[in-house]
């Protein structure tokens, strides 16, 4: 690492000299600011970038420290270009800090990788990462499960995903979705807290989506319901509008192409999968540059998406129109990686980078069984005051656009959001197998 | 007068609950939101010894206007679908299938010598016979020609020609479309045009429990299982499309029916529960088996149906009658199917059903009854009919004479799926119980029994990557396996062969789906085979899907079929109705058949769908544009 200046470091360092003189309260307080508010005295510095500067492929061999190879090859290729921003705190609901804060020292993992004990609520794991700690990467990959991601609930209405070919740029197929979200334990927010009930299968998270375009996939509703249980495998139903029936599905297949996207179903946020199917190792603590913004101050685009409340979806451009039209901040990352337990899987390692400060995975880098860069997914994340009016004060950090490259195919999918954290629109009669033959038609 | 007075009735009621609700919409809420959403498509099908067998050109229309909530009513919205079509088969190849179709026949008559036949009309003439005046020998075909030679069995001429040209063996009210509503199915007295309309809408229980509610001409789908109808039978199906090979969003015969919901969510047991109630209040349809003359006749029901109406009107000749050997002219009012009798709208006919189904983790489980008219036609014999041989008219012991009936029929079954994480698939079950379905039985009087019937399927679905053809998607693979059992079965050996329900009494049907995605799932090849055991028929229906961009989809493929065929089974030339004359031997009792059999008519039942279209291999191209 080149001339980092590792403003944060030393305020870690005071902090953790200090340690021993602390009481266990405020010692408990010391280590939340510091696991949810890393900005708050210092913000990482890089040579000399600066917000505005635009690293493109005649400078990006200065950058290489804070860009994770994927992009840096990228950029190296002329295939895009990184638009510096300030490093911005995008700082959590207050209530899920305070949920990790209660929980504080209650949560321990169990004896095997998937099992974790003690935890209600908030962040599961508040201790910096250590390379000391065996267990350190299976900690992180719990804190991004428990992570306050989307909130209690939230939904993308509309969400429009698109396939190009790279190569042509051609846009081969738009598909416009509704997903919806909804966290049946360690809720923090909205009511009830910190679990939905009855809850009889033990459910912690629901996913709901329904395909609105085009027409030979309209009316398909997909149902998730994920256990508490890390170790069981998710419970999904599927209504095809042509079939008008509800036909639970087989869920082991999470490598399978999600609707004949570049996203395998284990790729949905990050990482979709169970943590047990994982070895987990973390690798390092890193200050990179993030795709992390405030949407309201981009270039949009104006095409895809209009409506009443005159918001606009991320624009793309870029080799093939696969890379968004976002600005980057420099930002504290955990380097995580992720190797499939099952040797058939397609993958042989992803290569996460956790924001340290959301618990969000906006860039990930996946390699296939002989090693080689296969995919490499970036999730835009927005800031939620700078969004939907609707969405200020959420504390949630807004997945806002999202790039998946198959660099061996020359393809790529994009998202385009428009995330609404308002639990109107995500009731828990919507997550039920019968809300989708209600909908259906 | 009375069936209007009962159709002005069914109409009423209709239109008042309809109209009852819309000014709650309109004083509660307002709209908010209009999707719609249309295709054209041209399907375009080609069969084999025949040429052009489909040229039908579509045009849907689907629109969803939404309401806002109001007070306790939610998810307001009224939806609607539109269809018309025009298939120009019966222009393009109006020898086959229009107006041009049918010829000159001659019947089998092998006691003139093996394979020996005589023009139609110049068969062996009974004392009251028929005259070619009133029943001429053109545009007909000899009933299962193209499937099976008559080699010995009987047969009779069956009128192809659309019922505007031809009315012969034209069933009122059930089968008996002129030009103009073959081209255009939905353009018919039943407003099929109107494909479904319907509004939703739930009201919010102060407990948390919603009731949905869906009211109007719609779809209603019980079960789990892929193209058997085992619990899916509340609205009729319309075979005539293409046979049973559309999906049966396609083909299921909309019908105007109230569903309501009572939605409890989750319970301190359940994931998820539901009790649903179903009012069918329109007047009964039965399933559309195709009619003689059409390019799908499922079964080729429709052409026994026509042939023998045609005898019952007209007379005609039957190969192979008298004697088990000579061709045979009967008089009108003798044998042949006199009418049907579609049940008429009335509070009695409608059909009522109940379902409760649950989710409980990995089980999803449903209870379901209904009270329903068969779709399926029976055909009851012991009508008054002529002697042919004295001109007597009486009911007699087991003579082919039919009227057509739709008995109410009771259901009840139970669907289940499972997820099996160990092995990662889905199991999915269905089975039914149904008491008043009605089968032919040569063994009766009156040529047909009733029998209680258990159906049932098994289905598993399982994706499996097959990395070396794509290592990105998975196949779907998705088998089942279909079991029916007719509970009281009724069969024996007589002098010349075994006599009774020609149905198997035990059969299963296996069914295998192998699908696969390329291309970003732009390009979907799939495999579906379907194999009957009994009947000893394989059909194999490969397709594959490109979809060129979101509006265009193109979809080729190939339906063929290989095994038995055509199957043989006591055809009642043996059951003497009008002893003496009749008999085959002084010491044949009267109405009591020897089992004297051949392809033609009861065959078909041990054929099945799959056997009985062994002749209609296809090639199958549709093009569809959304917009």
């Amino acid at each position: 690492m080149k001339v980092l200046t590792l403003g944060i470091t030393l305020s870690i360092a005071a902090i953790m000299s200090n340690f021993a003189l602390t009481t266990p309260a405020l010692a408990s307080n010391e280590v939340v600011q510091q696991s949810f508010l890393p900005y708050a005295e210092n913000k990482p510095t890089y040579d000399s970038l600066t917000a505005g500067l635009i690293i493109d492929q005649s400078n990006v061999a200065q950058y290489k420290d804070v860009i994770d190879p994927a992009f840096y090859s990228f950029i190296e290729k002329g295939w895009t270009q990184i638009v510096v921003g300030d490093t911005t705190s995008f700082a959590l609901h207050q209530s899920y800090i305070d949920a990790s804060e209660k929980g504080y020292g209650n949560v321990s993992l169990g004896e095997k990788v998937g099992e974790i004990n003690g935890w209600e609520a908030g962040r599961p794991f508040l201790d910096q990462p250590s390379k000391d700690d065996p267990r350190a990467g299976e900690k992180l990959a719990w804190n991004y499960k428990y992570g306050y991601n989307w909130g209690d609930s939230a939904a993308i209405k509309p969400f429009y995903w698109k396939y190009r070919d790279m190569e042509s740029a051609k846009v081969e197929r738009t598909i416009k979705f509704n997903f919806h979200f909804l966290n049946f334990k360690g809720r923090v927010n909205q009511l009830p807290t910190p679990e939905i009930t009855p809850n009889p299968s033990d459910l912690f998270r629901s996913i709901y989506l329904q395909v609105l375009a085009p027409d030979d996939v309209r009316n398909t509703q997909l149902l998730i319901h994920r256990a508490a249980d890390d170790l069981k495998r998710d419970n999904s139903w599927l209504y095809l509008g042509f079939q008008r029936r509800v036909r639970r599905l087989a869920t082991g297949q999470v490598t399978d192409a999600f609707l004949g996207s570049d996203l395998m179903i284990e790729d949905f946020e990050g990482y979709n999968g169970r943590i047990s199917d994982m070895k987990w190792e973390y690798k390092s603590t890193r200050y990179m540059l993030m795709p992390f913004y405030n949407h309201n101050e981009l270039a949009l685009d104006t095409e895809t998406h209009e409506d009443d409340d005159g918001y606009q979806v991320v624009a793309f451009s870029g080799k093939g129109g696969c890379f968004p039209n976002i600005t980057w901040q420099l930002r504290k990352v955990y380097e995580v990686e992720a190797s499939p337990v099952n040797e058939s899987h397609p993958l042989s390692k992803r290569v996460h980078f956790m924001d340290a400060q959301t618990f969000t995975i906006p860039r990930t880098v996946s390699y296939d069984r002989k090693g080689t860069m296969w995919k490499t997914f970036t999730i835009g994340q927005a800031h939620p005051d700078h969004h939907l009016p609707a969405n200020k004060g959420s504390g949630v950090s807004i997945d806002d656009a999202f790039s998946m490259i198959d660099v061996q195919a020359n393809h790529c999918t994009t998202g385009q959001f428009k995330g609404q954290v308002d639990p109107e629109l995500s009731p828990t009669s919507m997550f039920s197998v019968q809300h989708l033959r209600a909908t259906g038609s | 007068m009375l069936k209007n007075t009962q159709l002005k009735s069914c109409t009423m009621l209709k239109v008042a609950l309809g109209f009852a609700l819309l000014p709650t919409f309109q004083q509660s809420a307002f709209a908010e939101e209009i999707k719609v959403n249309a295709f054209i498509e041209n399907a375009t099908y080609l069969r084999k010894d025949v040429g052009l067998s489909k040229f039908r050109n579509t045009l849907q229309i689907e629109a969803e206007k939404t309401y806002k909530s109001s007070g306790s009513f939610s998810n307001i919205s009224l939806s609607g679908t539109f269809r018309l079509s025009y298939d120009g088969v019966y222009d393009l190849n109006d020898e086959d299938f229009g107006k041009k179709a049918g010829r000159a026949i001659s019947l089998e008559n092998i006691a003139a010598g093996p394979g020996a036949t005589v023009p139609f009309g110049e068969g062996l003439a009974l004392p009251f016979s028929f005259d070619t005046e009133n029943n001429p020998n053109a545009g007909m075909i000899v009933l299962g020609e193209h499937l099976h030679a008559t080699d010995g069995g009987v047969a009779f001429g069956v009128p192809v020609r659309p019922c505007d040209t031809d009315s012969r063996g034209c069933i009122s009210g059930y089968l008996s479309r002129d030009i103009q509503e073959l081209r255009s199915q939905e353009l018919n007295d039943r407003l099929d045009f109107i494909r479904e309309l319907y509004i939703d809408f739930d009201f919010n229980l102060d407990n948390g429990n919603i009731i949905s509610t869906r009211l109007g001409k719609q779809q209603v789908i019980w079960g789990r299982t892929d193209l058997f109808r085992v619990l899916d039978v509340i609205n009729p199906v319309d075979y005539s499309r293409n046979n049973i090979y559309d999906e049966l969003e396609d083909i299921r015969i909309p019908m105007w029916i109230l569903k309501t919901d009572y939605r409890m969510g989750a319970t301190e047991t359940f994931d998820d529960l539901n009790l649903q109630l179903i009012w069918n209040f329109d007047r009964f349809r039965p399933n559309d088996l195709g009619q003689c003359g059409q390019p799908n006749v499922i079964v080729d029901a429709g052409c026994f149906f026509r042939g023998m109406n045609n005898l019952w009107e007209n007379g005609g000749t039957v190969a192979n009658f008298a004697g088990g050997a000579a061709a045979t002219d009967f008089g009108p009012g003798q044998i042949g199917i006199r009418q049907a009798n579609l049940p008429s709208w009335s509070i009695s006919n409608t059909q009522v059903g109940l379902k409760f189904e649950g989710v409980l983790g990995d089980l999803g489980f449903s209870l379901n009854a209904l009270s329903y008219r068969s779709q399926m036609p029976s055909l009851r014999g012991g009508i008054q009919a002529q002697n042919g041989f004295n001109g007597e008219v009486a009911v007699w012991p087991t003579l082919i004479a039919f009227d057509i009936e739709f008995p109410r029929v009771t259901l009840v079954g139970g669907s289940m799926d499972y997820y099996s994480q160990s092995i990662d698939t889905v199991f999915r079950i269905e089975a039914a119980h149904t008491s008043g379905e009605e089968f032919a039985n040569t063994l009766r009087s009156d040529l047909f029994s009733e029998s209680d019937v258990l159906r049932y399927v098994v289905g598993a679905d399982k994706n499996i990557f097959i990395p070396f053809l794509n290592d990105k998607r998975a196949f779907l693979f998705s088998g089942q396996i279909f079991g029916q059992h007719i509970l009281d079965h009724e069969q024996e050996q007589r002098l010349l062969g075994p006599a009774g329900i020609p149905d198997w009494d035990e059969n299963w049907t296996a069914t295998l789906l192998i699908k696969g995605w390329w291309m970003n799932d732009r390009l979907s090849p799939q495999i579906i085979s379907a194999h009957d055991f009994r009947a000893g028929s394989t059909a194999v229906a490969m397709s594959v899907e490109w979809i060129v961009s979101d509006n265009l989809k193109f979809t080729g493929g190939v339906n063929f079929k290989f095994g038995t065929g055509a199957r043989t089974f006591d055809d009642c030339r043996t059951c003497n109705p009008w002893a003496p004359f009749t008999a085959a031997f002084p010491e044949h009792a009267s109405g009591s058949t020897l089992g004297l059999g051949g392809f033609e008519p009861l065959g078909r039942f041990r054929s099945g769908p799959i056997g009985m279209a062994q002749e209609e291999d296809e090639l199958q191209f549709t093009l569809r544009y959304s917009f």
